[in-house]
């Protein structure tokens, strides 16, 4: 038995694990991850102990010099965008909503979404480096947690959340987070999107953790059996800033599939990137298809449904009756046959709903929101917090799905604006702590550094949500008739005349008899053909 | 000298295999789990076994003792590339991992479980 058996029988007896090495060729090459050029397990900076968070960044910049500076420079970072177009002031942390309504005076808890560490008040400071958190997005082990009430920061030892509750939030092992850290994922991603409004699914419909590893029924470009896209292989990143906006979305792509190596400043994340202008290639009546993509939102036909994935979503949500209490005096909660809560004390009724239809619009990819400060009217009915803009005739829209969400919310009637109240918080004028609305709203409003007279009264809003993701299997794709037929799904939409839905009996009749004559006549001139042939 | 030369060549072989550990990707492990384990157990009369049905103890043993439907299968037969072979017509997700060696699916999935058990660190379900 020569030196290499022994020395392997030797190795084997000490305990090392599984593959044999023998089986290697020797001009193999050495064994290698190949899903990263760097094993951050190898890294002695990254083998101690962590007491928090911006420990842990303070360690990435060592090497990655110039990514806490990118951060700083995205929506991610800021929350806060400036429209270009409207030159209204947006990002999270200025826009309203009528989910959770807004994020002043309740930073500890809606930060935990925020690329960052401490966040707890509006002295945060936007230029530190060290309180980037790139683990939130660079966590491969799926343990990494930021949860509501730490103002961003992760739990490093166990303990009692939210104070006085009982419930225990296990601490967190960040040496091994971040010896682990890796490109994002739809899980990475997923931690704040796919819970956007306060819970799985809640805001947006057409994400929620169902995409975390979803079938392709659900997604055919996510299908973690099949193509597997990432977040980031539509939401191409440079310089860690993300691709694609809510505030400023491309409705309407018109430049066709963008190349590797283009130096264009375009949106990569349109479904025209990748398919171009006539997607239709293979399919029947390809050109019929290929026309309607000039007016249709490839969306529109291939997105027959959202929340198909299990996981419900909010259509509706009533502040108004928030408040009441149980028959032993204390907040309740109401679910329905399915266990998912539709009344909750400390924020009202709500409708959920799973596979639902779209609603669908004309739309040009500008949006303008009602803000703090901006005058609403009860008495018109309902307040769009954010209009979409667009028409069939402007030349830059197409129809586009929608998710519209229906919502009752506080507003102070005096002053005619809509609020910032302060909800979450263990505080005596927090909503949630104590139920009373003036407190709340006194509060946040203070924290906005806006006037509130304060009366308050509530007012229906609506929020559309144009939607994008679960796209469904070719074959899934809307029928025809779904949308060419009375009270199809385009009943709504004006300004363009749709066959199936738009006939005007008298130009049907006449269109009928015209067509009927031309046959007649047809039939009839070789009718005669024949007779005089035959008579020759 | 001799036995010098062996324990030096004992440590180097050491040394590379544990290099060669492997790394469990518990989203594989997912993705397979949901996909081959579940999508049986709804058919059957089993129905499905949410991950955070059983504690972290109770996974591992269940793996190490290599036991399906009570005792009369083993487990990694179901992971095993030869029945992955069987299925892969039919199902997309043995298709995918076809070529992937038992053991490091078997590891995947541990690592799957461990992670979405009861008392893990992020209980999971099959869904």
């Amino acid at each position: 038995m020569g030196y290499p058996i022994i020395a392997l029988l030797a190795a084997l007896a000490l305990g090392a694990s599984v593959p044999a090495v023998s089986q290697v060729p020797s001009e193999a090459p050495k064994p290698v991850k190949l899903n990263t050029t760097a094993d951050h397990t190898k890294f002695k900076e990254l083998q101690r102990v962590f007491a928090s968070g911006p420990e842990v960044t303070k360690v990435c910049l060592t090497c990655h010099t110039e990514a806490a500076g990118q951060i700083h420079r995205t929506k991610h970072w800021k929350w806060e965008f400036l429209n270009p177009g409207s030159n209204q002031k947006l990002g999270k942390k200025n826009v309203l909503n009528n989910f959770c309504i807004s994020i002043p005076s309740n930073y500890p808890f809606c930060t935990s979404c925020h690329v960052g560490y401490g966040w707890k008040d509006a002295n945060f400071d936007f230029s530190s480096e060290e309180s980037v958190d790139c683990l939130v997005c660079h966590d491969t082990t799926g343990n990494y947690k930021k949860p509501p009430g730490l103002a961003g920061n992760p739990p490093v030892k166990d303990m009692e959340l939210p104070p006085g509750s009982g419930k225990i939030v296990k601490g967190i092992d960040l040496s091994r987070i971040a010896q682990k850290v890796g490109k994002t994922s739809r899980d990475t991603c997923g931690a704040c999107h796919f819970f956007g409004g306060g819970g799985d699914g809640v805001k947006h419909g057409d994400m929620d953790s169902s995409l975390a590893a979803p079938t392709k029924e659900l997604d055919v470009h996510m299908d973690a059996e099949g193509l597997d896209f990432t977040c980031g292989t539509c939401h191409k990143a440079s310089s860690h800033d993300v691709a694609g906006s809510r505030y400023t979305p491309t409705a309407k792509d018109t430049k066709g599939a963008h190349l590797r190596g283009s130096t264009e400043n375009r949106n990569p994340a349109t479904c025209v990137n990748c398919h171009g202008k006539a997607p239709h290639e293979k399919a029947k009546q390809s050109e019929r298809l290929n026309l309607h993509a000039n007016k249709v939102a490839c969306q529109t036909c291939h997105i027959p449904e959202i929340a198909r994935g299990g996981v419900a979503t909010k259509t509706s949500w009533d502040w108004s009756t928030a408040g009441k209490k149980g028959p032993d005096g204390k907040p309740m909660l109401v679910k329905d046959a399915k266990g998912r809560v539709i009344y909750d004390s400390k924020k009202g009724d709500f409708t959920l709903g799973e596979n639902v239809k779209p609603e669908y619009a004309w739309f040009n990819g500008e949006v303008t929101y009602t803000l703090l400060g901006d005058k609403v009217d009860k008495s018109e009915g309902v307040t769009r917090i954010n209009k979409l803009g667009g028409s069939a005739e402007d030349g830059k829209s197409m129809i586009w799905p929608l998710k519209v969400f229906r919502g009752s919310q506080p507003y102070d009637p005096d002053n005619k604006t809509l609020v910032t109240p302060h909800t979450a918080g263990n505080d005596d004028t927090a909503y949630w702590k104590n139920f009373g609305w003036e407190k709340a709203i006194e509060s946040g409003m203070k924290v906005s550094g806006a006037p509130f007279s304060g009366k308050v009264d509530f007012i229906k809003t609506e929020m559309s949500w144009p939607i994008t993701h679960m796209v469904a299997p070719k074959e899934k794709a809307l029928g025809c008739t779904e949308c060419h037929s009375k009270d199809g799904r385009l009943a709504g939409i004006s300004g363009v005349y749709l066959p199936g839905r738009d006939g005007i009996p008298l130009m049907d009749t006449l269109g009928w008899s015209a067509a009927l004559l031309t046959l007649l006549g047809v039939f009839g001139h070789g009718a005669l053909r024949i007779f005089v042939a035959r008579r020759k | 000298m001799k036995s010098a030369r062996i324990l030096l060549a004992a440590a180097i072989a050491a040394t590379s295999l544990s290099a060669l550990a492997y790394d469990a990707d518990w989203k594989r492990g997912r993705v397979y789990y949901r996909s081959v384990c579940t999508s049986c157990h709804v058919a059957n009369p089993v129905g499905s076994i949410n991950p955070s049905a059983k504690t972290m103890g109770d996974w591992a043993t269940y793996m190490k003792a290599d036991k399906h439907a009570k005792g009369k299968e083993k487990v990694s037969q179901y992971i095993s590339k030869t029945y992955r072979d069987k299925i892969k017509s039919a199902n997309k997700a043995a298709e995918k991992f076809a070529d992937v060696p038992d053991q490091e699916l078997s590891d995947d999935i541990a690592a799957f479980l461990k992670k979405g058990a009861k008392d893990g660190d992020s209980p999971a379900s099959c869904s």
